[in-house]
């Protein structure tokens, strides 16, 4: 971090801070650079009402155990004078208000569209809502929106249905400078147009041009565009889920690997997958983070009761899940609450990845946000992960636990990859790997795993039975290649439906899971033998990794 | 806080405003005046015209979401003729499948009240923005509208729970401070019996859902009269209100107050300063507790811990302790609590 040659008067260092200031909490990590490399210096995370003054204060604290005595006095002043870069959650998010023919066809192809982008849908009207057309009418009058969302419609036949609403949302909307998107059929586009001033309406691809056939990636990149212009008009490299983006399609393009990324916030939840290519899609959900209305909804608590492996009163769990939103900037307190919060993260975390397509064919699967990434151990962490993501197949795992990733993502695009490259060995903590099976005959065998290391004995086979998940030992940095038998109907996904396949792991804080477990994953009705499945799959991933009694199987 | 805030009301949309910017309001002035839609009536075009109902978009003269007048031509053929509207209200549809109009009525005139006292600063797209004298307390939840009405101690102690037997015809009208809890059967007494809102230091999730889906059928069936709004302090469970916000509160007992449920907000106007709350609490200051098991007691912070802690949940944070009105002693995250700060300190 410093230069030992130089006297000591012009003592001084390299330091760079990165900030990432979200909803509840703020996150801060000092890099400097120490014998020619770029490292970590300091990490801090506070709620973020305690101000950026006090988390300069704790920065310099931490640095002060380890840097050089001669910058001890001057260290509050070179952090607060270091380069800095800054991400943030959107102060606020996008509101909009749908209008669509159908709850499931159009509206909901239009929902997922306006939600992936980072809307928050306050009020959607449907022609099958059961409502009075002055119910619907009111409603939309009711509601304080940035723009107004249309759909409905195959393109072929026009749906007359999808003119009505349009005209309720033109009665509704009475003027003003909200813009109107129009994604429903073509045929009835200028019809629709008609309804509005002149510059108002703004046509998208229909998300749901026929009846089987969905495809609402125009729609979605059309929102993303508009949030971005009417609630970040400043510019949207500093938002959190843009940086967040941006940094993990720059591993995927470095490394050759499809990665993904799940950012759980208090208020925001985002989802991203990236190519080798390098190209990035997200889902940002603006109401999708431990704050949800999911949790708090009729039927939220219940979820997450029935998926923790304590026995909790379900008044208390929707107490407290009431007192995370209300509260997002405090701590679990107790091991009850602690469990409560993972219970919900893992329903969240489910949420969030289930975009409609099987998860499968991901290398690296990352976490952040402080409730995966500060997790107590690495083993909640891993099983936040696995239980709410449930990757299909071979899948390494990491947390950004120093959260840097996201404010690197706002660096500019000839710097990102100098970024993220002079941190590569700092910059995610490595969980370990896991197995994935889809299907296989309960109780029956799913896999056999070999595990090969060089210079040590090889391991197994591990027969893994289905509903089963084993832990097995596979130290930070270690290699390992595997031999997968599948059984018992049991799949890895992809393309080959081959029975027998080989796959290379690096070992983590947590190690190798083989995880016959289903996706989703099953459990049983009664409620004590749930509880004792889920208390086993906890125990399992939470103790220490072993060998399995005779190495094998 | 206390001094001037900006608040912001929302107008519902085809409010006709009856205020200036720079007028002084009470918070029972009428505001503005609306007229809400009805259900709409269906008004034969092309039939009275002698024309094909797919001619209708030809001979229309107004639009789906256009205003229109009793007696408003809406529509006209080539040879003159006309269509006349029969209401006054809001095209709400054009159906070229039978050739007819979709209007939906007007109401009758209805006064918007902005139950806010001030002065109008500014006007926005669907909403006033008023500087409001008086204190304001912010709470961690909140439902239902705003009202306004005379401040009134409905518990002896702020760790009591409100009973609804202990709720009659006296608080009809004003803003009732509960205790440490309401049931939804207190909740709905208060309302039935015409309060105007409750303030609360906690309150469980279900009894809130039972009486929120108690008014949905009360509304429903058209039972339902009035406003009601409830503003929660501290937090959800059976939670104490902090006794020196508690103490404040009642040395306001009378005094005109407005509730903003869905905002968290009460406002208490020609009030002192209340004591407030601030995050990341210093060594002697009173605090109070945030998560279970101390959620909503109080204590004073009698020391900084030197390096993080773990909580019992295993999360390591910098952490305090608390020294607790019952003399417990318990390590806490600094996170967990906030400094109770007399107007007198602040």
């Amino acid at each position: 971090m410093i230069d030992a040659a130089r006297p000591a008067e012009v003592a001084t260092t390299e330091l760079s801070l990165l900030v990432d200031v979200g909803s509840a909490w703020t996150k801060a990590t000092l890099v400097g650079r120490s014998r020619g490399r770029w490292r970590l210096a300091a990490q801090a995370a506070q709620p973020t009402e305690w101000g950026d003054d006090e988390l300069m204060r704790t920065l310099a604290a931490q640095l002060a155990g380890t840097a050089d005595p001669r910058l001890t006095s001057r260290l509050a002043s070179l952090i607060s004078d270091a380069p800095r870069i800054d991400c943030h959650t959107p102060t606020r998010p996008g509101r909009i208000a749908l209008a669509a023919i159908s709850a499931e066809v159009s509206g909901r192809a239009a929902r997922r569209a306006a939600e992936a982008a980072g809307w928050v849908v306050v009020e959607a009207v449907t022609a099958d809502d059961g409502r009075t057309v002055a119910e619907r009418l009111s409603a939309l009058q009711s509601v304080e929106v940035d723009a107004w969302l249309l759909a409905g419609g195959f393109d072929a036949h026009g749906g007359e249905g999808a003119l009505e609403m349009a005209g309720l949302v033109a009665a509704a909307r009475g003027g003003g400078r909200s813009p109107v998107v129009w994604a429903g059929s073509a045929a009835l586009t200028e019809r629709v147009a008609a309804l509005f001033d002149r510059g108002v309406l703004r046509q998208v691809a229909n998300p749901r041009p026929s009846a089987g056939r969905e495809d609402a990636t125009s729609l979605r990149r059309h929102l993303e565009a508009l949030i971005e212009r009417l609630v970040e008009p400043t510019g949207v490299r500093g938002l959190a889920p843009v940086g967040l983006r941006r940094s993990v399609a720059e591993l995927a393009r470095a490394g050759g690997l499809r990665v993904a990324a799940v950012d759980l916030g208090a208020r925001y939840a985002t989802w991203i997958v990236a190519d080798p290519a390098g190209h990035g899609r997200s889902r940002v959900l603006a109401a999708g983070g431990l704050a949800s209305p999911l949790l708090t909804a009729p039927g939220g608590a219940s979820r997450v009761a029935h998926s923790m492996a304590v026995a909790v009163d379900e008044l208390a769990v929707a107490d407290a899940l009431q007192n995370l939103r209300a509260r997002p900037g405090s701590l679990p307190q107790t091991e009850e609450e602690l469990a409560i919060v993972h219970g919900a993260a893992r329903l969240l975390l489910g949420e969030l990845a289930a975009d409609g397509t099987t998860l499968d064919g991901i290398d690296l699967l990352i976490g952040a946000g402080r409730t995966v990434a500060a997790a107590p151990t690495p083993g909640q962490a891993m099983q936040m992960l696995l239980d709410g993501v449930r990757p299909l197949g071979v899948t390494q795992f990491a947390i950004d636990a120093a959260g840097a990733l996201t404010p690197l993502g706002a660096l500019g695009d000839d710097e990102i990859a100098e970024g993220l490259g002079m941190l590569r060995d700092d910059l995610l903590t490595p969980l370990g790997a896991a197995v994935v099976t889809r299907g296989g005959r309960s109780g029956q065998p799913a896999m056999r795993v070999t595990v090969h290391r060089t210079g040590w004995p090889t391991v197994g086979p591990v027969e893994i039975r289905a509903g089963q998940v084993q832990l097995l030992p596979l130290g930070r940095g270690q290699a390992a290649d595997l031999d997968i038998e599948l059984d018992g109907g049991a799949t890895l996904g992809g393309p080959r439906r081959s029975r027998r396949v080989r796959a290379s792991v690096i070992g983590g804080t947590v190690g190798l899971v083989l995880d016959a477990r289903d996706i989703p994953l099953v459990l049983p009705r009664r409620a004590d033998d749930r509880r004792a499945v889920l208390a086993s799959w906890r125990d399992t991933l939470g103790r220490e990794a072993a060998l399995p009694p005779g190495g094998g199987a | 806080m206390n001094g001037a805030s900006l608040h912001r009301i929302r107008l519902p949309r085809g409010t006709t405003l009856t205020v200036e910017v720079g007028a002084q309001i009470r918070p029972d002035e009428v505001i503005g005046l609306r007229r809400g839609p009805m259900l709409p009536i269906r008004v034969p075009v092309t039939a009275p015209l002698h024309c094909r109902p797919s001619d209708l978009d030809a001979v229309l003269l107004v639009r789906p979401g256009s205003p229109v007048a009793e007696d408003d031509p809406i529509a006209r053929d080539a040879g003159g003729r006309e269509v006349h509207s029969p209401v006054t209200g809001l095209v709400v549809a054009a159906m070229a499948v039978d050739g007819t109009l979709l209007i939906a009525p007007l109401g009758p005139e209805e006064p918007v009240i902005g139950h806010i006292r001030g002065r109008i600063r500014g006007l926005e797209e669907h909403a006033l923005v008023v500087e409001v004298p008086g204190a304001r307390l912010r709470g961690v939840g909140g439902s239902g509208d705003a009202v306004h009405g005379e401040l009134m101690i409905g518990v002896r102690s702020p760790d009591e729970e409100l009973r609804a037997a202990a709720i009659d015809s006296a608080a009809t009208g004003k803003i009732l401070v509960g205790g440490s809890r309401a049931s939804a059967e207190a909740l709905t007494r208060a309302r039935a019996m015409g309060v105007a809102g409750i303030v609360l230091g906690g309150v469980l999730d279900k009894e809130l859902r039972d009486f929120e889906a108690i008014q949905r059928r009360r509304q429903q069936a058209g039972g339902l009269t009035g406003s009601f709004g409830i503003l929660l302090l501290e937090g959800f469970g059976k939670v104490s209100i902090d006794p020196q916000l508690f103490g404040w509160l009642t040395e306001q007992h009378g005094k005109m107050a407005s509730l903003v449920g869905a905002e968290r907000l009460l406002y208490l106007y020609d009030s002192g300063r209340p004591p407030m709350r601030r995050a990341l609490p210093k060594v002697g200051e009173w605090v109070v507790a945030h998560r279970r098991p101390f959620q909503g007691r109080t204590g004073v912070l009698v020391a900084l811990l030197d390096e993080t802690h773990a909580a019992p949940s295993g999360i390591p944070a910098r952490s305090g302790l608390v020294r607790f009105e019952d003399g417990r002693l318990a390590p806490l995250p600094l996170a967990n609590i906030e400094a109770i700060v007399r107007p007198s300190e602040s």
